[in-house]
């Protein structure tokens, strides 16, 4: 047996050993009735994720597939998948819940699939635009030795583009898994007019934790627990997958810092470059294309269908302008400018504290061998971090500081930042080190240093990446603003003014679907016109400029 | 004494583990005045002597001493021009050529002055407000010339800069600089070139160095006394004798 392979599995062995010490002194020291439940909630949230995860696989393989291989159907598909994506996943779950219940009323299995479903919507973009970017990227020369030799159709598809996109699939699968966890406290534990739903689980036990039990300990301890669970299955699934296609040999994974530092840091590089090449790059391409109007019209009409399908069904076919006008003018809806306004600051400020972060902690990464050793490893565990689970934590300690509203005002943009950050630095972190090294010996040789050589050299290479890094952070800082401005539970529902809290109220509160279709419409609208006007311009006017590696 | 004087040179890198040796004990002197090639095959090291030589990277053992004092850091008086152009692609060529002086804090007029004319030294004038990713591979190299000589340096270094060029692209600009390096209004006239071509070496060098294969150990040092304009002498026996005879030591 090779050494590396043994050192692999004795990695393996321990991490283990340390998730099984880890839940008997859970169970033997908290005293909590439904502690034992343990272990059985977690096989169900890992079942319901991974579940999710292959369906996701199939669905973003297939689709992926036939998108690259008929124009027509990418003509509408594109687009069409783009407008979805950039609906706040949690904007619509309220409707996706109450469709669900309706069609198995009564039984646990609506619940069921309607988690399955939302974070469905969350896992399956990585790997569909993942996969369309990488047959994408595939060399014009391998496609033409492909038809010289006549390989076509099925044939085409095993020997050409699966083993072609293998990279990308495993760096999509990682997201999605990570996008996954990131959702799964929402999919598990949700208040929706009046009543609770919840599911057993990791993440309903958590939230549990925090507002049946009143018990933050157990919260944070859950909280490390799935960290350490999600780490150590991405580091004994995900990462040696990935080891395993791009290099040859076996490499021990399970080294968090305290086993091997050096080790760490270059899987967390060669992560980066693929979910860089794979997502990074890909996702805002495909938004920078310029869709033609018929595209655009056809694309959203087949969304506002699929919605007014839904709101039809919900509202057991009830359905008229009447109604439509009575659900939406509430005389909430006046102030939506003004929640808009609040919204949209809330963002900015959570952005710009990240966009400095980010390039600071960025650069440093890129450019010091020490400030990497610290920050791969954060990176590592701040992606694990289910960040909507933090929320009832954070927010149960900051309000006792700060009161209420001012702490969950705090609250929100805490996690807003947490959120935004990680996007924005491994962008950085891979534009930094994807500067040539031609252009670092110039910097070199014609003396740039210090405040020169960040202004001149390091700030207009990484720009292209940071934009792409701010469109995907404002993508997700939309979905968790809608959870973050709203704390339902508690001894009274606490909410700040904004398009999230607004959402949240009518959605999960009231159930009245139709405002909350609307509102997710000028949502919608608001990201869509960002990214146009804003995100798309920045894009083509820095794309020119952008160093061929 | 001589204007360059490379001695006891010896440099390694570690590859997965192990320590590979690219250079051994270079020792040789550059004269004033003098256009050096050093050719060799690829891997041989010779890119990384220039390096070192512009104070890019620093030797395990040995110094290179100008003007008497040792290198050990990149200097104004050395500069150099790369082999994929090294243009910031953010910046028009009249900026990046301006760039490496507002380093060295000459005023803004002066700059745009001295800019000014190694542009159209190059003719590039009615492209200086144009990007590099509008300009031809020939052009890009040229702005990589005039940024260079921009700053008066002393000695101008060139790794391989006509290897990413076309022939015939390659081939005029070959003039270009040698008309440059012959200009006695220019201060610049110290060119040290790296290149793998042995026709371009002899073509354009008055003395070559001749590198073996890995590690890298001075095999030759030969004077080429071609008359100038060499042009007029390409198809010459004394040419293709002297290609012959590098070629020969190379893959002895």
């Amino acid at each position: 047996m090779k050494k590396s392979l043994k050192i692999y599995l004795l990695s393996f062995i321990v991490g283990i050993l340390f998730l099984i010490v880890l839940y008997s002194l859970i169970m033997n020291k908290v005293k909590n009735p439904e502690v034992q439940n343990l272990p059985y909630y977690t096989f169900r949230t890992l079942l319901r994720i991974t579940v999710t995860l292959l369906i996701s696989l199939a669905f973003g393989l297939s689709f992926g597939i036939l998108v690259s291989m008929s124009k027509k159907a990418s003509m509408i598909i594109t687009p069409t998948f783009n407008i979805m994506q950039s609906i706040p996943i949690l904007g619509y779950f309220p409707a996706v819940l109450i469709l669900f219940i309706s069609f198995f009323p009564g039984r646990v299995i609506g619940l069921e699939l309607a988690s399955i479903f939302l974070l469905f919507t969350s896992m399956v973009w990585s790997i569909f635009f993942g996969v369309v970017g990488a047959i994408k990227s595939i060399p014009i020369n391998i496609i033409d030795a492909a038809k010289a030799f006549n390989i076509k159709g099925l044939r085409f598809v095993t020997n050409v583009i699966i083993p072609a996109i293998i990279p990308a699939l495993i760096s999509g699968s990682i997201l999605a898994w990570c996008d996954g966890w990131f959702f799964m406290i929402a999919a598990e534990y949700i208040t929706y007019a009046g009543k609770i739903y919840s599911l057993p689980g990791l993440g309903s036990f958590l939230a549990k934790s925090v507002y049946v039990y009143s018990d933050t300990n157990l919260a944070i301890i859950i909280l490390v627990l799935i960290t350490a669970i999600v780490m150590f299955i991405n580091h004994f699934t995900w990462h040696r997958l990935m080891d395993k296609v791009s290099s040859t040999g076996y490499m021990p994974l399970f080294k968090l810092g305290m086993f091997s530092l050096k080790e760490e840091k270059k899987l967390t590089k060669r992560r980066f470059q693929l979910h860089f090449k794979f997502r990074h790059k890909i996702l805002p391409e495909s938004k920078h294309k310029d869709y033609s109007l018929r595209q655009i019209i056809i694309s959203v009409s087949i969304v506002a269908l699929i919605f007014l399908i839904a709101i039809y069904t919900i509202n057991k076919g009830i359905l008229n302008l009447k109604t439509i006008k009575e659900s939406i003018l509430v005389p909430e809806t006046f102030n939506l400018p003004v929640y808009t306004f609040f919204t949209l600051s809330r963002l900015t400020i959570a952005y710009l504290i990240s966009l400095c972060l980010a390039i600071l902690m960025g650069v440093l990464a890129a450019e010091h061998k020490k400030f990497a050793t610290i920050f791969y490893p954060l990176y590592d565990i701040g992606q694990a971090v289910p960040i909507l689970a933090l929320f009832p934590i954070l927010f149960v300690y900051l309000s006792q500081i700060f009161g209420g509203r001012m702490g969950l005002e705090i609250t929100a943009i805490i996690m807003l930042v947490l959120d935004m950050i990680w996007y924005m630095f491994l962008n950085v972190v891979a534009a930094v080190k994807s500067i040539p090294e031609e252009t670092r010996e110039v910097s070199k040789i014609f003396g740039f240093k210090g405040m020169n050589r960040i202004r001149h050299i390091i700030l207009p290479a990484i720009l292209p990446a940071l934009i792409t890094g701010s469109l995907l952070s404002w993508g997700t800082g939309w979905n968790t603003i809608i959870f973050a401005e709203y704390m339902p539970h508690g001894k009274e529902p606490l909410s700040i003014p904004g398009l999230g809290s607004f959402l949240s109220k009518e959605g999960y509160e009231k159930g009245n679907t139709i405002l909350l279709v609307f509102i997710l419409f000028i949502i919608s609208t608001i990201i869509i016109l960002m990214e146009k006007f804003i995100w798309d311009k920045l894009l083509s006017k820095t794309k020119k400029y952008e160093i061929e590696a | 004494m001589a204007l360059l004087e490379v001695k006891n040179i010896t440099k390694s890198f570690i590859s997965e583990g192990k320590k590979i040796f690219v250079l051994e004990d270079i020792n040789f002197g550059v004269n004033k005045d003098e256009f050096l090639v050093l050719v060799g095959p690829s891997g041989c090291g010779k890119s990384t002597l220039l390096r070192i030589i512009g104070g890019l990277e620093k030797p395990d053992i040995g110094k290179v001493f100008f003007h008497g004092e040792p290198i050990i850091a990149p200097t104004f008086e050395i500069t150099m021009i790369f082999q994929q152009f090294g243009l910031l692609p953010w910046k028009t060529v009249l900026e990046n050529v301006e760039l490496p002086m507002e380093i060295h804090r000459i005023e803004p007029k002066k700059r745009r002055e001295i800019a000014l004319r190694f542009i159209k030294d190059v003719d590039l004038e009615d492209f200086k407000n144009t990007y590099p990713y509008e300009l031809s591979g020939g052009m890009k190299q040229r702005v990589g010339i005039a940024r260079a000589l921009a700053l008066q340096p002393e000695i101008l270094l060139m790794d391989e800069p006509f290897s990413s060029l076309d022939a015939l692209t390659a081939e005029s600009l070959r003039k270009e600089v040698l008309d440059i390096w012959t200009d006695k209004t220019n201060i610049t006239d110290n060119f040290i070139m790296v290149t793998h071509s042995i026709d371009e070496a002899v073509y354009m060098a008055d003395r070559i160095i001749v590198f073996s294969a890995r590690p890298g150990k001075i095999i030759g040092d030969i004077q080429i006394d071609i008359p100038r304009p060499r042009y007029k002498y390409e198809r010459c026996k004394k040419f293709f004798s002297l290609v012959d005879k590098i070629k020969k030591l190379i893959t002895k």
